[in-house]
Formats: structure tokens, C-alpha cells, sequence
């Protein structure tokens, strides 16, 4: 390649990456070493003075005489927003498998108009759609409304504020982001694979778990990855549908900026979720090299 | 090919799913857009048909003004984003270099990175560097997670480009600059259009990160309608949601019928 | 060469893709003429280095070492779009967001051609590929021969000096491929452009080539007109890739070659007695007969191939092919397991160079 092609390539990148390296990649760096200052007292940090405070504080408590106590109140925070996301990537699975395979079996002019439903929903604003379960859900809302009225119930549903509100809110925000790697994997399936098997005696079952399956699987733990991940570190879902109870770790992180003015503490949360995503991505990125990209 | 009338490809009880799935994903939405135009204030349960929500909206300053921000903010970081997106897809496309993946892996980042990251990491350096929350730092944080969706869309139409395009246009006399604009920019204005709606949906869907950096003086329609959720239900709000909605949709199927057509 | 000006003339060409130990020789000190007006053809398998040779010639690549020149003009250095040569490229590589008349005027209108000039070479060009009435379509409306039909005008348009053109007729179907085989020659003829073909397919390059050369490993086997080629093939390389050939190996004696079931073959030679000598036989000068001296060989199948009939022998454990016209009821002459006796006539014994 000639040397000044070279250079040209480079300046016609580098607005870009400068921008993401200088708005996305420090301002992470930046928020690595506020985790270990020393919060505030009315929010901010105190430069240079370093302590392990704020990752103390994951799983210990201050006492009056400034002794660490055992806290579980955090943790258990952190499990919650395992366990809800860990149910939301587990269920978005199993019901978008079969639908990606049904819409990957049609003509290619109905796969573009089903696939066209589903991205609708994926680029429609997160909120108003979480908002639209509020309707739903909430005491007099829709159901609440249909249950009495057919005389299934008497008392008010009180759905609204439980961790299965949340869950539902979940797992409606991503299942979108689930089928759509999970097609994309199965789009490019070459059918004649299934001819091939149930010539070979495998029967729908059978070929599904030994052929479909297993060709799917880089486009299924991208889905997964594409849900766990914003799952884990979502605050106004469980904000708005589940209320002080159901706080998962995006709450936490968020009240550190707003009422608990605890700086540090906020920076160690998110850290610690980004940790946890970047260890995914690297378990995907060391299983599936080349095998294409979550990017995709 | 396959023919999916082929009892071979028939799996049971699959469309009773697929049904099932399409009313979980639209019941919410098309609730939501009924109620907008009802006019009972409890806004839940159904009276007569008014537009009176629409007209409460659009006379609301503070929505007006939040409205205002919204685009003021996605038409912004959609140009800067696209432009600049564009122009590392053509810088990107070729013969390898060593700067690809580190390119790659940055340009993967905005994606990867849970929002809730992005938007503390993004508050802690704007008060760091003495930056004053308000328009200028949402913009900023905008350009920066627009520039994947712009880039995707842009860099996937330039690898379906044939490389052999450009080789013809250069037989056929073409200096670079002239391929560049003869060749594959034509080629390339789908990918760059799909691109900027990206953005400028992702940039006018935006909550979270907004939240964060926004400061006092610069709400957005969704902060706003964040707002106005955690005060309570009110019709306002399902008439506000459903415009956004329906914005979402023209350019979803704008988008859509641009791929369409190639 | 003969007293025609050369329109190309390559001098020891070598070409190196990549470095180090992945490095890979695509081409290796290949030096060619190629004369005005000729259709010259470059033949071989893929991975040959003909494809390389025409892309040097087109300016796409930058031979390691050696030259090339064009009319006396040496091309070092000069891009693509400085070169008065032009493409017609394998999948065609029309631009897809441009009409018929868009793609065929590109070049005249990069070269900043007037408007009416433009226009009256487009409809011109049209009319020499019959295509008129199709200036509005896109490539994509078109069918297969149509779209190469337009990657030969927009090419000639620009009236090259010589036309390049690589595996162009490769993805047309067979009944096509035999019209375009012809239509190219015309139009080659008609325009009076020096034509350089690249092609994997022997049966194309017979027909319509002036001169091939076969290619092997990046080096050049032979160069010769397609009789030459055919009839005088100096390798077992160019006898086995062009047409079908049957070989026979044998020991040098005077006059002769004495086989390995010691049978003894009649054919001039000059090779010392004692040397192992190949020779080639096209099956079709090759003949059957009962009763008459030849070669002892045995019947192991015939094969009705419709206007002939293939014959495989069995003679010193090798099988060799005779093929007959079928006329006159040859076919029915002989049945398997049948002794027959082989008849080769001196002249039709091609000796081979020894494989290096």
C-alpha cells in the first residue's frame, strides 16, 4: 500500500475515534479512578486522598465507632439484578428461538414484513413502551379492569410495584434484541442441512437439537449477551414498574448521583457492572472468534 | 430456496406462538395509542374519542420546549455523526491495516457498554474537565453513541460494494476522487441514509445517558416524559407517547423502504 | 515475430504477492510479445498467473519486477486510468446505479469527451453490440448476455488500444457462451483492437485466438497459434490440457520407440537410443483394424458420444482412446474383450520434452 493511501485512511478515521476515545474510553478511565477517592461530603470526590472505600461499602457497613459490619443490603441488590436479568435472557430466549425459526421457514417477502414488526418495537422509544405496561398493569388498568369485570377477581390485581411487573417490563424491552441476532444466525442456514439430516433418520426433534441448534448458537449468545447486559444495568424499568422494593443495580448507581451524593460509590458500581459485561464479551469474543460479530 | 408449504418445513404449534408473541409485542403499544385519544381523564377506561390530549400537549411550553431540545440535539449529533461515520467506514475499507481492530473494538464500545456506564462515566468527566452540564454535553455524548449506528449500516453496504466497481471506473479513466464520487458514494447513500435514521432515532429515544448529563437547562422530550410518569398517569402522557411512536415508526418504515429498494 | 508492430511487449515479469515464508510466486519471468490487432490468448488452469498478467497489464497491480510496455510506452508507474487500455472484468462489474448509456459513457465522459461526441459513440456502441433500445435500462434488467454486451461497449467505447479481457464469457451459459465466442471475434475484427483473452477454457481459446499462450505455475509453456498449439504441443503439460490426448512412453531405439510390453511404435525421433521418450497421439488419428500390422491391444470399452464413437484400448497396461467418426458404421466394427490391432500412423506421434 502506498504511504500517503496510508495516511489518508488514518485522518478519515480519526475524527471518529478520536471523539469515542476522548468522550467514551477516558471519561471510563476517569470514572476507574474515582471509584478509589474518597467520596465527598455534598457529592464530588477528594482528589488524592485514595482509599478502598467505595468497594468496601459492596459488602460492609460503617458502625457508629466506624467498625465494618456485615451488610447484606447490597448484595442482595445485586443478586435481584442477576436473577431478574438472568430470568429476562432465559425466557426472551425461549420465546424468540421458535419465532426467528418460524420467520426464517417463510418466503423471503413475508420474513421482510415480519421482521419489519418485530424491528418496529426495537426502535421505539424504551420508555413509552414501559410506559404502555403501566396501563396495563396498574390497579384499574386494562387487566386489572377485564379480570373484574369477567368476575375472575375482587380484589384489586396490585400487580403494579411487584418484581413480576418488573420482569414483565424486562422481558417486553428485549425481546426484540433476542430474535434479531437469533434470525440473523438462522437466515443464513442452508436448509438443505435439514434435508440432509431427515435423510439421515433425525427426526424434527432431533434435528433441531443437532443441526438448527448448534448453527444458531453464535447468533443465540449474541441475543443473550444483547439482553443480559443492558438487562443487568437497566434503572427506569424497575423505577417505574417496581418501585423501592425491586431496586436492581442501576437504581443504586443512579441515587449515588442523586440523593445518597456518594460519588465514588456510584463510579465502583458501574465499574464493577462493567467489569462483569467485559467479561462476557471476552467469554463470547474467546468462543466464537470469527464466527461474526455482536456489532452486527 | 424452500417452500414453506412443504409439509417438511411445518413445525407444530408454531403459529399459535407466533401470534401469541406479536399480540405480547403490540398489545402494550396499540393500548397505549387507543387511550390517547380517549377522553376520559382517568385515562384508562373508555368514554368518547377527543383529540383534547394532542391539543393539551401541543400547547404545553415545557413539552414545546423539551420537543425543541429533542431535535435540536438528534439533528445535530445526526450529522456530525453520519458525517463523520461515513468517513471512517471509507477510511476502514480495503486492504488491512493495523489500526482496524483497535478502530473496531472502539467503534464497539458505545454498543457494548451498558448505558448506565456510559452515563455516569460521561458526568464524572464533564464535571471534571469543568464542562457545564446543558445542551453542549448532551450533544456531545450523543454524537458519540450515534457514531456505531451510523457507522453499521454504512460500513455493511461498503463491504457488499464489489471492490471491482472501483477497478472499472479507474480502467474507465476515473481519478480516485472522481470513483469516490461517481461510484461509491452513489452506491453507498442507502447505507448512509438507513445510518442517519438510526441516529436520529437513537439520539430522540435517548433517556438515560440524557438524564445524566443533561443538567437543568436542557430536558428532552424523553426526560420530560419521565417526568411527567413518575408524577403520575396522566392522558397527557399517552398522547405525548404515542406521537413519539408514531415519529419512530415513519422513520422505521422510511428506513425500511429505502433498504427495500437498494 | 513477424513485421507486425507489437501493440505489447512484456519483459521478464515476475510477481510476488505477500512476504516471507506466505509469500507466493504468481508470476515468474514471463516475457511475451503480443502483436497488433491479434486476439491473443492466455490459457490456463486457475492460479496460473493469467488473470495476474492481465491485471499488470490493466495497471490494478505493480509487477515486482520486470516491464511492460505498450506501443513502445513503458507503463511503469501509470495508474490505471492513465493507461489507454481497458477491462472487460469477469462478473462484468457494471456500476448498478447507472443506465446502460450511463455505464457505456463513463469513460468518455471522464475523459471529458463533448456531450455530442459522448452520445453519438454511445449510440454508436449500442448499435455495434445490438443493444439498441436498451440505453435506459439498468444492469439489473438485463440478462447475462445482455450485461456482458454492455461491459464490451463500455470498454470499446473508449476506443483502447487494447482491449483486456478476463474470464469474460465464463459466466454465461454454454449456448451463449459458442455466440458471444463468435460475436467477440467479429467484433474484434471490426474494430481492429489488439485483444488479450483470458480464459480456463481450451475449446474458447481454439476458437477464437490468432495466438495462445498456455501458462503453468506463472511461467509460460507455449505460445503458438491454436494449430500449433494443438497439433504440436511441446509438453505433456499443454498435450494434456488442450483437447484429449492419449500418452505413450517408451525406450529410444533407431526409428522407433520400443514400449514397455516390448510392442515397438514407428516414429522419427532424435533422441539418443536408450532415453525414455513420451509421446502424445491425438485420439482421432489413431485407427482400428483386424488383419493389418499395428499395435496387439485389447477393447476394455466403447462409448457412443454421438457424432463419433470413443474406443478405449488397453495397450502396455495404459489406456489409450481412439476416436472414430461414426459414419459408415464404424461403432458397430468392434466389442469389448475384442484383440484388435491399433493404428498409429508415424505423423500423428508427437515426441514431448522431457518434464523438467
Amino acid at each position: 500500500m502506498k504511504r500517503s493511501s496510508l495516511v489518508g485512511r488514518y485522518a478519515l478515521i480519526s475524527p471518529a475515534a478520536i471523539l469515542i476515545f476522548v468522550f467514551m474510553l477516558l471519561p471510563m478511565l476517569l470514572m476507574a479512578l474515582m471509584s478509589w477517592l474518597e467520596a465527598g461530603q455534598f457529592g464530588g470526590v477528594k482528589w488524592g486522598s485514595y482509599t478502598p472505600e467505595a468497594y468496601l461499602k459492596f459488602l460492609f457497613d460503617r458502625d457508629l465507632s466506624d467498625h465494618l459490619v456485615f451488610n447484606t443490603d447490597y448484595l442482595s441488590i445485586f443478586s435481584r439484578s442477576f436473577q431478574l436479568a438472568g430470568i429476562t435472557t432465559f425466557l426472551t430466549l425461549l420465546t424468540a428461538f421458535p419465532v426467528a425459526f418460524y420467520i426464517a421457514l417463510q418466503t423471503p417477502k413475508h420474513r421482510t414484513w415480519l421482521m419489519l414488526l418485530i424491528t418496529i418495537p426495537f426502535w421505539t422509544n424504551l420508555l413509552v413502551r414501559t410506559y404502555a405496561w403501566i396501563l396495563l398493569l396498574r390497579n384499574g388498568g386494562l387487566i386489572d379492569s377485564s379480570l373484574h369485570s369477567l368476575g375472575v377477581l375482587n380484589t384489586p390485581i396490585n400487580a403494579m410495584y411487584t418484581p413480576i411487573a418488573v420482569q414483565i417490563g424486562l422481558v417486553y424491552a428485549f425481546l426484540p434484541f433476542m430474535v434479531l441476532p437469533i434470525y440473523t444466525s438462522l437466515e443464513k442456514l442452508d436448509w438443505r442441512l435439514l434435508e440432509a439430516a431427515y435423510d439421515l433418520y433425525a427426526n424434527r426433534w432431533q434435528t433441531m437439537r443437532r443441526i438448527v441448534i448448534p448453527l444458531a448458537a453464535p447468533g443465540m449468545v449474541a441475543g443473550c449477551i444483547l439482553v443480559f447486559v443492558p438487562a443487568l444495568g437497566t434503572f427506569f424499568i424497575p423505577e417505574l414498574l417496581g418501585g423501592a422494593k425491586t431496586l436492581m443495580i442501576g437504581n443504586l448507581i443512579q441515587q449515588q448521583f442523586g440523593v445518597s451524593r456518594n460519588w465514588p460509590f456510584g463510579a465502583a458500581l458501574s465499574f464493577a457492572l462493567l467489569a462483569v459485561v467485559l467479561m462476557f464479551m471476552l467469554i463470547y469474543a474467546l468462543r466464537f472468534r470469527g464466527k461474526g460479530s455482536l456489532t452486527q | 430456496m424452500i417452500n414453506p408449504r412443504n409439509p417438511l418445513w411445518r413445525y407444530p404449534s408454531l403459529g399459535v406462538l407466533m401470534v401469541a408473541f406479536f399480540a405480547f409485542l403490540y398489545v402494550p403499544i396499540i393500548v397505549l395509542i387507543v387511550l390517547s385519544f380517549n377522553q376520559n381523564q382517568t385515562a384508562t377506561i373508555w368514554t368518547t374519542f377527543s383529540f383534547d390530549w394532542y391539543k393539551n400537549v401541543l400547547e404545553n411550553p415545557n413539552i414545546l420546549r423539551a420537543a425543541q431540545n429533542s431535535l435540536i440535539v438528534a439533528l445535530v449529533a445526526t450529522v456530525v455523526s453520519t458525517v463523520f461515520a461515513t468517513m471512517a467506514a471509507v477510511g476502514m475499507a480495503g486492504k488491512a491495516f493495523k489500526a482496524q481492530n483497535a478502530f473496531n473494538g472502539l467503534v464497539g464500545l458505545p454498543l457494548l457498554v451498558p448505558e448506565i456506564v456510559t452515563a455516569v462515566a460521561s458526568l464524572l468527566f464533564f464535571l471534571a474537565i469543568g464542562l457545564e452540564l446543558g445542551l453542549t454535553t448532551v450533544i456531545i455524548a450523543h454524537v458519540v453513541f450515534c457514531i456505531p449506528f451510523a457507522y453499521l449500516p454504512i460500513r455493511a453496504r461498503l463491504e457488499g460494494l464489489d471492490p471491482k466497481l472501483l477497478e472499472a471506473a479507474s480502467d474507465l479513466y476515473a481519478r480516485p476522487w472522481q470513483a469516490f464520487a461517481r461510484v461509491t458514494l452513489p452506491l453507498l447513500l442507502p447505507g448512509i441514509v438507513s445510518g442517519a435514521m438510526l441516529a436520529f432515532i437513537t439520539s430522540m429515544d435517548d433517556f438515560v445517558i440524557t438524564f445524566f448529563v443533561a443538567g437543568a437547562g436542557a430536558t428532552t422530550l424523553p426526560v420530560y416524559i419521565f417526568g411527567m410518569i413518575r408524577t403520575g398517569i396522566s392522558p397527557e402522557v399517552n398522547a405525548i407517547s404515542t406521537l413519539l411512536f408514531a415519529a419512530s415508526l415513519v422513520i422505521v418504515m422510511l428506513s425500511f423502504f429505502i433498504s427495500q429498494k437498494k | 515475430m513477424t513485421a507486425l508492430a507489437n501493440a505489447i511487449v512484456i519483459d521478464n515479469i515476475g510477481m510476488v504477492f505477500g512476504a516471507g515464508l506466505g509469500a507466493v510466486r504468481a508470476l515468474d519471468g514471463v516475457s511475451l510479445e503480443i502483436g497488433s490487432n491479434e486476439f491473443f490468448t492466455l490459457l490456463g488452469p486457475s492460479g496460473c498467473g493469467k488473470t495476474t498478467l492481465l491485471r499488470l497489464i490493466a495497471g490494478f497491480e505493480q509487477p515486482s519486477t520486470g516491464s511492460i510496455s505498450l506501443y513502445g510506452q513503458r507503463l511503469e508507474g501509470l495508474m490505471p486510468f492513465e493507461r489507454p487500455v481497458n477491462t472487460v472484468f469477469q462478473s462484468y462489474a457494471l456500476f448498478p446505479h447507472m443506465s446502460v448509456a450511463q455505464n457505456i459513457a463513463f469513460g468518455l465522459e471522464m475523459q471529458r469527451k463533448p456531450r455530442l461526441e459522448v452520445q453519438k459513440i454511445v449510440a454508436d456502441m449500442l448499435e455495434l453490440v445490438q443493444l439498441t433500445g436498451f440505453e435506459a435500462r439498468k444492469p439489473a434488467q438485463l440478462s447475462g448476455g445482455q450485461q456482458q454486451r454492455v461491459a464490451l461497449a463500455r470498454a470499446l467505447a473508449n476506443r483502447p488500444k487494447v482491449l483486456l479481457l478476463d474470464e469474460s464469457l465464463s459466466a454465461l451459459d454454454a449456448k451463449l457462451r459458442k455466440e458471444m465466442q463468435l460475436e467477440l471475434k467479429r467484433l474484434q475484427l471490426e474494430t481492429g483492437i489488439t485483444f488479450v483473452f483470458v480464459t480456463h477454457d481450451q475449446e474458447e481459446a481454439l476458437t477464437m485466438s490468432d495466438r495462445i499462450a498456455v501458462m503453468k505455475n506463472g511461467k509460460l509453456e507455449q505460445i503458438g497459434t491454436p494449430t500449433e498449439i494443438y497439433d504440436f504441443p511441446r509438453s505433456r503439460y499443454v498435450a494434456d490440457f488442450i483437447g484429449e490426448t492419449n500418452f505413450l512412453t517408451g525406450i529410444a531405439e533407431a526409428n522407433g520407440l520400443r514400449l514397455p510390453d516390448s510392442q515397438w511404435l514407428e516414429v522419427t525421433h532424435s533422441r539418443p537410443p536408450g532415453s525414455s521418450v513420451d509421446v502424445a497421439v491425438r485420439p482421432e488419428r489413431a485407427q482400428i483394424a483386424r488383419d493389418t500390422n499395428g499395435l496387439n491391444a485389447v477393447v476394455r470399452e466403447v462409448v457412443y458420444v454421438g457424432t463419433d464413437t470413443v474406443v478405449y484400448l488397453e495397450i502396455a497396461k495404459e489406456v489409450f482412446r481412439v476416436r472414430m467418426q461414426n459414419h459408415g458404421g464404424a461403432a458397430k466394427m468392434v466389442s469389448v474383450g475384442d484383440q484388435i490391432k491399433l493404428v498409429i500412423p508415424p505423423n500423428a506421434v508427437r515426441i514431448l520434452e522431457a518434464e523438467s
